[in-house]
């Protein structure tokens, strides 16, 4: 039994239930890669444009870069996706001992709006536009994304993507995707450019490479 | 601007346009369209991709019932409830009725063009039901109590002092003149009422047939907020949102942003298929999908008038309207605006209501000209001025008796060429009572609306008989 | 000699004598052979634009038997009205009839003047004169409608001693569209207010426009303006040669 839209639509259409789905239209051919190094300069370059932080990292050097970004944006607290790359780096360990107080990304709501600084990975990457693609489960909360005032978000070269084509086929299953692309913003005010109004103001992209 | 209009006074608006109106608007426009333009130079596939997206669009229109039932079906599996609002009556009881059923003191609302046709805010706040904005411009508005300037910047005819102004009074706060500072305050206030709304209320951009997903394109961050936070999400979307599947989604998501403020992406794109999976994870326990019919499925009845489902709600059509800018968007007495409004409204409302915007127009077809989707805007706008002067198989007509009546005159007058030629011949004469300057002004009625504009020139309908002066001469000549 | 036929267009015959005898004038010095129908009134726009479908096919009916008496190709210093004729006058009438078929032949050989000019004569230089700063309205249906991007530029480049300067908003609508002017006289004001300022801050001593209802608003503006820039058609201008350049 149809409810009464669905009636009306077929209705106004001139079909019926059985009326099979006419084609759907051809796309275009979607956009290659091109090498890796020339991905990741444009990704980076993108990031910065919406007046984000993309840089590449040495997984040596992310001790010392988590040390300048703690001084520089004043992190007392922050929150870490409990996932084993970034557990492989090390970066919950070394906030730690700059004596950040890490606050669990399983925590409740009010909890994480306290911190100051969501550190997550990424699923995928676009280059073309720098756009961050984070699926969401338990081990990769949404909130750590969204609350803290600044996101860091750590990359590498193999979840770059040539196009939205490429994500989409692969993760077109999941329950939850977003795509973030550079620090929240908006000119509802006599169009003046406002970073960070709900969502985070500052974002930070390491690409981790060499 | 959030209740069912009954009639919409596009002149009387148009003739009342506060003055800071065009230039604020203008500012806006301005930026937008040098944004897409920008854009558009750096995507040599544009042209292609609007073909492409028409045909997807107008696709799904004539197979919506498949595409909507697929949807449904999807939802359902991911664990999501689908409720279908034939009015926006039903929608209206059905958002009320799933907000009593969780206890909802306060919901958080992102922007939803389709929560405003509803009237939904008011609605639940008589209900005692706190309907809360959180997108800035949007909360903006909410707090002045009037309706949106432009589909994408809703609060851009008000200057950083009124919105200090009306930020102090309504917060009982000091708050001053500065774009950053009132953010600041927004967020702060804003991040509260997140954290402790019971419910999040959204709308939608796409509906992905294939997965059940909702698409949300947002910059702000409060679209995220609103459907994360809260252990309830309603999403309320109109029907005509349903797309096929994720490929199609890619071509969609290329024209959007470009197409409306020049961005490549909008900061946020969410894509939300049921309700969370995990306790830990963030977002709601619960995930309900309203469509919103609403007189959709009737227009759909015209082949013509259809394609304005194709709409993918860009701004752009608006962006580069010289009757928009210099009117705004509170002219078209409806939560949309613009070419797009003036060819929506008359469908949804029906012609009487909204007889007089399909006039509201010169056919300039600028517009056309940048629709992402090839909405022939132009074409429409003539289809339904037939349907509001002579009437078609969908309505009767609801010119107002006078004008039909100067309509037949005119059409006598131009088909019977001996009434034309002695018109032509006689018009003249007016010209010393009202010449002034080699131009008349101060013409009677009808032509007083021309002259208190600007002056006419004298009628001076000389051809004909120096033709036949000239003809007599060329044909001497040529022996 | 090729022929064609004069469309002289409503708002021209009643207020454009002098444009339609240059059109005449500019023709016949390019070897053409004119004809006249005088049964001609108008094209029916103003009532098809507004909706009156079915009371524009009499009027459509009168252009249609009063240029089918000739075979030879229609001008009109009007993209709007050519438009009309071209894109509209087949869809009038119902596949099979008689009428349908007299209104394809007709849409099939109704041009605009600087169309006609530049596409099918192939000629960009008719001789004329003008030493001064000329700016061009770009009308919003011979840009869009006809497509007629580059054919008054051509013209008006080929014109000794001419110096163009563009307009800002050279493509934004000026606010005549027709009956609007009357229906919304006051959006139509803000519009034509509008291109005025834009004209003025050009720099120009003339503007140049291919539209007579186009010019009508924008000159009618500019004199209320207190303004001494010419307004003009580009038929107007192409006619002036050496001897009676201003």
């Amino acid at each position: 039994m149809t409810n009464p839209t669905v009636e009306n639509i077929r209705r106004s259409l001139g079909r019926t239930a059985q009326t099979p789905l006419s084609p759907r239209p051809a796309l275009y051919k979607p956009r290659q890669p091109e090498s890796v190094d020339s991905e990741i300069e444009s990704f980076l370059g993108e990031v910065k444009k919406l007046s984000g932080v993309g840089q590449r990292i040495s997984p040596a050097a992310i001790a010392d870069a988590l040390k300048a970004l703690v001084s520089e944006q004043h992190i007392q607290k922050a929150t870490v996706w409990d996932t084993s790359y970034l557990k492989q780096l090390g970066i919950a360990d070394s906030l730690g001992s700059l004596g950040v107080e890490l606050v669990s990304p399983n925590a409740d709501k009010y909890a994480m709006a306290l911190c100051d600084l969501g550190i997550t990975e990424a699923d995928f990457i676009l280059p073309e536009t720098g756009t961050l693609v984070l699926r969401s489960s338990a081990e990769k909360p949404r909130g750590v994304s969204l609350l803290p005032r600044v996101h860091l978000a750590i990359v590498r070269p193999e979840i770059l993507r040539a196009d939205m084509h490429q994500v989409f086929a692969e993760a077109k299953d999941s329950h939850y995707l977003v795509f973030i692309t550079g620090p929240s913003r908006t000119a509802d005010i006599e169009l003046t450019v406002t970073l960070g109004v709900h969502g985070p103001k500052n974002l930070y992209v390491w690409m981790i490479s060499g | 601007m959030s209740e069912t209009p009954t009639y919409i006074g596009f002149e009387e608006y148009s003739e009342h346009v506060p003055a800071s109106i065009p230039s604020a608007v203008q500012q806006a426009t301005s930026r937008f369209v040098g944004g897409r333009a920008a854009r558009v130079a750096e995507l040599p596939q544009w042209e292609e991709l609007r073909q492409i997206g028409s045909d997807i669009r107008l696709h799904t229109i004539e197979n919506m019932d498949v595409y909507l039932t697929r949807l449904e079906e999807k939802v359902k599996l991911a664990g999501g409830h689908v409720h279908w609002a034939e009015t926006a009556e039903d929608a209206r009881r059905i958002v009320l009725q799933i907000a009593k059923a969780h206890n909802v003191k306060m919901a958080v609302k992102s922007k939803s063009m389709a929560t405003e046709e509803i009237g939904l805010n008011h609605f639940l706040e008589a209900a005692g039901i706190a309907a809360l904005e959180t997108d800035l411009g949007e909360y903006i508005i909410q707090l002045a109590g009037t309706g949106p300037s432009h589909i994408i910047v809703p609060a851009v005819h008000l200057k950083k002092e009124e919105i200090a102004a009306l930020f102090s009074e309504k917060l009982n706060i000091h708050a001053p003149a500065d774009p950053l500072e009132l953010a600041r305050i927004a967020r702060e206030i804003l991040r509260e009422k997140f954290l402790q709304a019971e419910m999040g209320i959204s709308g939608g951009n796409f509906l992905v047939a294939e997965t059940g997903t909702l698409v949300m394109v947002t910059n702000e961050g409060n679209g995220r907020m609103c459907t994360t936070l809260p252990d309830l999400h309603v999403a309320l979307v109109g029907i005509d949102k349903v797309i096929p599947d994720w490929e199609s989604l890619t071509v969609f998501l290329k024209l959007l942003a470009r197409s409306a403020t020049g961005q490549k992406l909008s900061t946020y794109t969410q894509f939300i298929t049921g309700p969370r999976h995990a306790e830990g994870e963030f977002g709601p326990k619960e995930f309900h999908l309203v469509l919103l019919d609403n007189g959709r499925s009737n227009v759909l009845k015209d082949p013509v008038g259809r394609e304005v489902f194709k709409c993918i709600r860009c701004g752009a059509c608006s962006n580069v309207c010289p009757v928009y800018k210099n009117v705004g968007g509170f002219a078209y007495g409806s939560f949309i605006s613009g070419p797009i409004g003036a060819i929506l409204s008359p469908q949804m409302l029906g012609t009487p209501a909204a007889r007089e915007l399909p006039y509201a127009s010169t056919l300039c077809g600028a517009c056309a000209d940048v629709c992402p989707v090839r909405i022939p805007i132009p074409t429409i706008l003539r289809h339904l001025r037939r349907r509001v002067a002579e009437g078609d198989e969908f309505s009767k007509p609801s010119i107002p008796l006078p004008l039909r009546g100067t309509a037949a005159l005119a059409s006598v007058a131009l088909a019977w060429n001996w009434i034309y030629r002695l018109g032509a011949r006689i018009l003249p004469a007016i010209n010393p009572f009202f010449r002034r300057d080699g131009w008349l002004s101060g013409l009677p009625y009808p032509l007083s609306r021309w002259t208190k504009v600007r002056p006419l020139p004298a009628f001076s309908a000389h051809f004909r008989q120096w033709w036949n002066v000239h003809s007599a001469e060329q044909r001497e000549n040529s022996r | 000699m090729s022929k064609a036929q004069l469309f002289l267009t409503c708002l021209g015959d009643q207020f454009y004598t002098s444009t339609l005898q240059n059109m005449t004038h500019i023709l016949e010095r390019l070897g053409m052979e004119l004809v006249f129908p005088p049964e001609q009134t108008c094209c029916g726009q103003p009532l098809f634009n507004n909706g009156f479908e079915d009371k524009t096919r009499a009027v459509a009916l009168n252009f249609i038997r009063a240029f089918s008496k000739s075979d030879a190709p229609i001008i009109g210093p009007s993209g709007s009205c050519v438009s009309m004729v071209k894109h509209h006058y087949p869809f009038l009438f119902k596949d099979g009839t008689p009428e349908h078929a007299l209104a394809v032949d007709i849409a099939s050989r109704t041009f605009e003047f600087t169309e006609y000019l530049v596409n099918v004569l192939k000629v960009t230089d008719v001789g004329a004169v003008y030493p001064h700063k000329v700016t061009y309205h770009a009308s919003c249906h011979y840009l869009r409608e006809m497509g007629l991007k580059t054919e008054a530029k051509a013209l008006l480049n080929a014109v000794k001693g001419l110096e163009f300067i563009s307009l800002k908003e050279e493509e934004t609508c000026c606010g005549f569209g027709g009956a609007f002017t009357v229906t919304y006289p006051e959006v139509s004001r803000s519009m034509m207010e509008n291109k005025v300022r834009d004209i003025l801050a050009s720099g120009a001593d003339t503007v140049v426009t291919c539209e007579p209802g186009c010019l009508m608003n924008v000159a009618g503006g500019l004199h209320k303006a207190g303004s001494k820039i010419r307004a003009m058609h580009i038929i107007d201008l192409l006619a002036i040669r050496e001897s009676n350049v201003p």
